[in-house]
């Protein structure tokens, strides 16, 4: 079980090596950089950097992506959980190496559990980028949605497809000339593809558990855990993602088409189908023809674009994103990964959100607070006031997130206990500072229960 | 006797011309094969079917007065020979015979199968179609009123039909190369050879000739209703096709509505060891075999009773095809407890039980007039859903309405309802959760209420309108015709606004959008006139009222108002544009911004305008059930 095997995996970069190699033999330490804020890694007995007290939940700022650090105090002493580690290529603050440093220093290199919500760089890229120094950790459990599983057919072959899919994709929006990648929609669309592909490495070091003889776990929604990780008393409910025939056909990539803006020289001869001999063709001088706009037209009605089809892909991989309600020492932590509208309504029409959604004191914002992520019947079902929310967001790369209405409107239920990890203030253009007009207001000083640490995290402290 | 035929279609024997007089010898029907499911189904079960279409003359293509196919591939941008059904080689053999790989065959069978549903509408609605887009194309020539049918249009595992192209859209594919079922893995599979995509597509074409409207998409039900109506004529399709009726009978000892059929012969207790030891499923309520199990599913794309009578499932159920199959379900569920109920009698005097059937077979007159029964039976339940689109709010339709229209229609043609039709109806609604608008299940609450106990009281006759039975005589009289009733229901709507549940706030105008005379013989064997006509306002409202970059979509309210001969009011169908109304529509419009794939991606003014063409998009509808 516990056998230490290095993980194959690729180099780290020099920058986080240094940063994180002399904390080895320092488990105590402060992390790096220094807070600069009140309380943060070792202060006022909260933050993932103390042991005792209440439990909390640090989101760092890693640009356009998920890595939050959740610290259950047991009576062994603090047991972590990290939720996600990555970032989206195009929306890099570059402190990753740091943010995994941190994590390393505060945990002591332990982790109860390890968490990849779903197969998105902006989730899991650091996984990989820093997967030796992963593979130094004592992992206890590694948990992954059920669409990983090697040993499901259903999954295999799902997987089988969207990446032979994303390859394609991935091809197609690097082979355009620059003019044509800058038009809005493509530019958007070849953001996500750039998220979909390059995982394949994380992915295969996370079911392996990194090599370091973790429990990997399947997840889909309706499994329950209890004592999990053997932390006594914590159970966890997962309300995603769906393991049912309909959800499944919504998962796969639409298939048995062929895609005219994709295909180019040898995929196109791969796809396309001549349905009959070449004599049945007509010569172009008969009657029956239709004008040439009526044919263009037709050609568009009959072709998906490939924006359409990168799009689709995109939502179907947010889709999968294991959706984890912890529930620790009477508190209620909801972390939603980058559920989609899909998900969430799955387990918002087979669950019971009316019971589950009024109870949550902590929500980690799907899907960077976009649209579609955060469903309002869902949110008007948690208690005005009760809960406290942290979303790791930025504008960069997608201008349309986080959606500006429904930030406010989370404000306003959380009764100013939304923060955004745009806040911390980085000197760089792929990590901006909110946008004009983003909500809500950024105050001088963080709310109540929340402190900042050296411009990379915010912690958050459960009230008792 | 040899004889000579010209295009013209005069037959002239050699031996008999005594005068130079051409004999006029306009045939009524023209024979055309087709597969009566799809090619999957071989030749068994009567899967050869010859279709009679309504005769017509027709120009290569074929093209006709309804329909254009125009073989375009815009996948392989290239054109197909048009097949041309007067040539003497395929009138000889009734048209050409079923084969996968000539594209002719194809072009046959879609208009065939098209014509043919085609024909049941105007057979139930007593009047003939135009189709939705010729209402409001001004050229003169014919073919632009044509709905054009593309049977190759695209390599893509879909069809649908599109009012902006102004056609029917049908799709190739390749089967799947590791689970393709029936099929050959990786061959290619045409959803325009399926009898059910075909006739399924034409009555999305056929509802959108009937409202302007309709096609919106206001609420959850709307699209459910849509995929749900086409369903219910393509299965109803299945019970004309007698050969096969007669088979399933025999093999089911006459009980028609399991989905699965027994074997031919009992296998032994180790399993089935030929064909004949294998149950298959029940060809008649299922649809589209062959696009389903290319599709990896196994089995067909969906059933006519998928869903067991669960009053919980519409609370759940939103995908339209999985909502709709609720409304396939409950027409389905009355439709066979009317057939068990008038075939009782033919059980008795044949003194067997079905249970004995099934042992012995049955006796060959015995399933000849069961399958009878089914016929009539279908016919009747598919002419009161077809009837039941005039009796319809002009927009925003649920499936309460729909039930409350099926009602009304019904008993205004059949009062007194011997075999139970509408209790059978009624029942299977209520069983599956389908709420009316309305105070109870009765019969009576659910017919709409006649004019005199409206709220606002009795409405007025509208006067002036022209009844014009003999159009087709002299169509720029009947332009005229339309022209004057228009303007005449126009100012009897402005007139009697508020009392025909119309708004009168915010300026919303009146709209008299279409109107259709409807002729049929009524109870006592009278010839009835009807008109039947959608009054309808609307007004921009913004999507969040809240928020400015929210985008606004078109709110609409309506009556559809049935109008007797003299211009009195039979029925005044109200949908007002009530606050309640403007809510749901406001929730749903941020589901559906939601359901949008790119969304999160999107500019709130981007992704207004994705939704802002407010139409139902068939399409990307349909390739959620693939």
């Amino acid at each position: 079980m516990a056998a230490k095997r290095k993980a194959p995996t690729r180099k780290i970069t020099t920058k986080s090596k240094a940063k994180t190699k002399p904390k080895k033999s320092t488990p105590k330490t402060k992390p790096q950089p220094k807070p600069k804020g009140g309380g943060g890694g070792g202060g006022r007995g909260g933050g993932a950097g103390t042991p005792s007290g209440a439990i909390s939940v640090r989101m760092y700022r890693v640009g356009f992506g998920d890595c939050f650090l959740v610290t259950l105090p047991t009576a062994g002493g603090p047991a972590y959980v990290l939720v996600d580690c990555g970032v989206h290529a195009k929306g890099d603050a570059g402190t990753l190496g740091q943010i995994v440093a941190d994590i390393a220093s505060v945990t002591n290199r332990k982790l109860a559990i390890v968490i990849a919500s779903h197969a998105h760089q902006d989730h899991i890229a650091g996984y990989d980028r820093f997967g030796t120094e992963f593979a130094t950790f004592q992992i206890g459990e590694v948990w992954l949605p059920w669409t990983w599983d090697p040993s499901d057919p259903q999954a295999v072959q799902l997987q089988g497809k969207q990446a032979a899919l994303a390859t394609q994709l991935a091809a197609h929006f690097a082979a355009l000339p620059p003019g044509a990648a800058q038009r809005p929609a493509t530019s958007a669309a070849a953001a996500a593809v750039a998220n979909l592909t390059g995982n394949a490495h994380a992915i295969a070091l996370l079911n392996t558990g990194f090599g370091v003889g973790a429990k990997v776990r399947y997840l889909k929604a309706e499994d329950s855990l209890a004592d999990a990780a053997g932390i006594s008393g914590l159970s966890v409910k997962f309300l995603g993602p769906p393991h049912d025939e309909a959800y499944l056909a919504q998962m796969d990539p639409p298939a048995n088409q062929h895609y005219i803006g994709l295909a180019k020289g040898a995929a196109r001869d791969a796809t396309r189908i001549e349905p009959f001999a070449k004599s049945w063709r007509a010569a172009a001088t008969r009657d029956l023809t239709l004008t040439k706009v009526d044919e263009k037209k037709l050609e568009n009605a009959t072709t998906s674009t490939v924006e359409d089809l990168a799009f689709a892909l995109d939502k179907a991989r947010n889709n999968e994103s294991v959706v984890a309600l912890f529930s620790y020492q009477g508190q209620t932590l909801l972390f939603a990964g980058d559920a989609q509208y899909g998900n969430w309504r799955w387990w918002l029409e087979h669950d019971q959100p009316g019971q589950i959604l009024p109870q949550v004191r902590f929500l980690k914002v799907a899907h960077h607070g976009s649209i579609n992520a955060t469903p309002k019947d869902a949110l008007e079902k948690m208690t005005d006031g009760n809960f406290a929310a942290m979303v790791s967001t930025q504008s960069t790369p997608w201008a349309s997130i986080p959606l500006v209405p429904l930030m406010a409107r989370i404000d306003q239920k959380t009764k100013q206990e939304l923060v955004r990890s745009d806040w911390l203030h980085l000197s760089n253009a792929n990590a901006p500072d909110p946008s004009a007009g983003a909500a809500p207001p950024q105050p001088a000083n963080p709310p109540a229960g929340f402190t900042e640490g050296g411009g990379l995290w915010f912690d958050y402290v459960l009230k008792p | 006797m040899p004889g000579r035929r010209s295009r013209s279609g005069r037959a002239v024997g050699a031996q008999t011309v005594i005068a130079d007089e051409p004999i006029s010898r306009t045939p009524t029907i023209r024979p055309l094969k087709a597969y009566a499911f799809d090619p999957t189904r071989g030749r068994t079960l009567g899967n050869y079917m010859t279709i009679n279409v309504r005769y017509e003359s027709l120009e290569p293509g074929p093209v006709g007065r309804y329909l254009s196919v125009i073989d375009y591939d815009a996948t392989n941008n290239c054109y197909y020979r048009p097949v041309d059904l007067d040539d003497p080689g395929v009138l000889i053999r009734s048209g050409l015979d079923p084969a996968e790989s000539d594209p002719q065959f194809h072009q046959q069978m879609v208009y065939a199968v098209a014509s043919e549903t085609i024909r049941r509408f105007e057979m139930a609605l007593g009047r003939s179609i135009r189709w939705s887009f010729a209402r409001w194309v001004r050229s003169g020539e014919a073919a632009d009123k044509c709905l054009r049918i593309f049977p190759h249009a695209m390599q893509e595992a879909n069809a649908f039909y599109s009012r902006d192209l102004r056609g029917l859209l049908f799709g190739y594919f390749r089967a799947s190369t590791t689970d393709p079922g029936l099929n050959v893995p990786g061959q290619t599979v045409f959803t325009c050879l399926s009898h059910d995509i075909i006739a399924h597509e034409t009555t999305h074409a056929l509802v959108d000739s009937q409202r302007d409207f309709f096609m919106e998409p206001t609420g959850p039900d709307a699209p459910a209703f849509h995929e749900a109506f086409a369903d219910v004529v393509a299965l109803f399709q299945h019970f004309t096709f007698k050969d096969a009726l007669v088979d399933t009978i025999q093999r089911t000892g006459g009980r028609i509505y399991r989905t699965d059929v027994p074997p031919e012969r009992a296998p032994a207790t180790t399993g089935a060891a030929i064909q004949a030891e294998l149950s298959t499923t029940n060809p008649l309520v299922e649809l589209a075999l062959q696009f389903g199990n290319a599709m990896g599913m196994r089995k067909a794309l969906r059933s006519a009773l998928g869903t067991p009578p669960n009053s919980k499932q519409l609370e759940v159920l939103f995908e339209p095809h999985a909502r709709g199959s609720i409304l396939v379900a409950a027409v389905f569920d009355a439709f066979f407890s009317v057939f068990v109920r008038r075939t009782e009698d033919l059980w008795r005097v044949a003194q067997v039980s079905p249970a004995d059937a099934k042992a012995n077979g049955l006796h060959p007159d015995l399933a000849s007039r069961l399958a009878d029964a089914a016929v009539k039976t279908a016919e009747n339940v598919l002419n009161i859903c077809i009837r039941a689109l005039d009796y319809c709010p002009p927009v925003d339709i649920r499936f309460g309405d729909f039930l409350r229209a099926m009602i009304t229609a019904d008993s205004d043609l059949v009062p007194d309802d011997p075999l139970g039709y509408r209790p059978a109806l009624i029942d299977a609604f209520r069983s599956r959760g389908i709420v009316p608008d309305a105070d109870s299940y009765s019969e009576e609450s659910l017919r709409w209420p006649s004019p005199d106990n409206v709220p606002a009281g009795a409405l007025p006759a509208c006067e002036d309108l022209r009844f014009d039975l003999f159009r087709q005589d002299d169509p720029a009289k009947h332009e005229r015709a339309q022209k004057h009733n228009g303007r005449t229901l126009h100012g009897y709507a402005v007139k009697n606004q508020s009392r025909l549940g119309l708004s009168t706030a915010g300026g919303a105008k009146i709209q008299a959008r279409t109107f259709h005379e409807v002729h049929r013989v009524g109870p006592n064997g009278e010839l009835v006139f009807e008109m039947v006509t959608e009054l309808t306002q609307h007004r921009d409202v913004q999507v969040d009222p809240a928020n400015p970059a929210s985008g606004t979509f078109t709110f609409r309210g309506g009556t559809t108002l049935i109008l007797d001969s003299k211009g009195h009011v039979r029925y005044a169908i109200q949908k007002p544009m009530s606050e309640a109304r403007l809510a749901e529509q406001r929730a749903y419009q941020e589901q559906r911004a939601a359901s949008v794939d790119a969304a999160a991606y999107l500019s709130a003014r981007d992704l207004g305008d994705q939704l802002a063409d407010a139409k139902i998009d068939f399409r990307l509808v349909h390739r959620g059930a693939a």
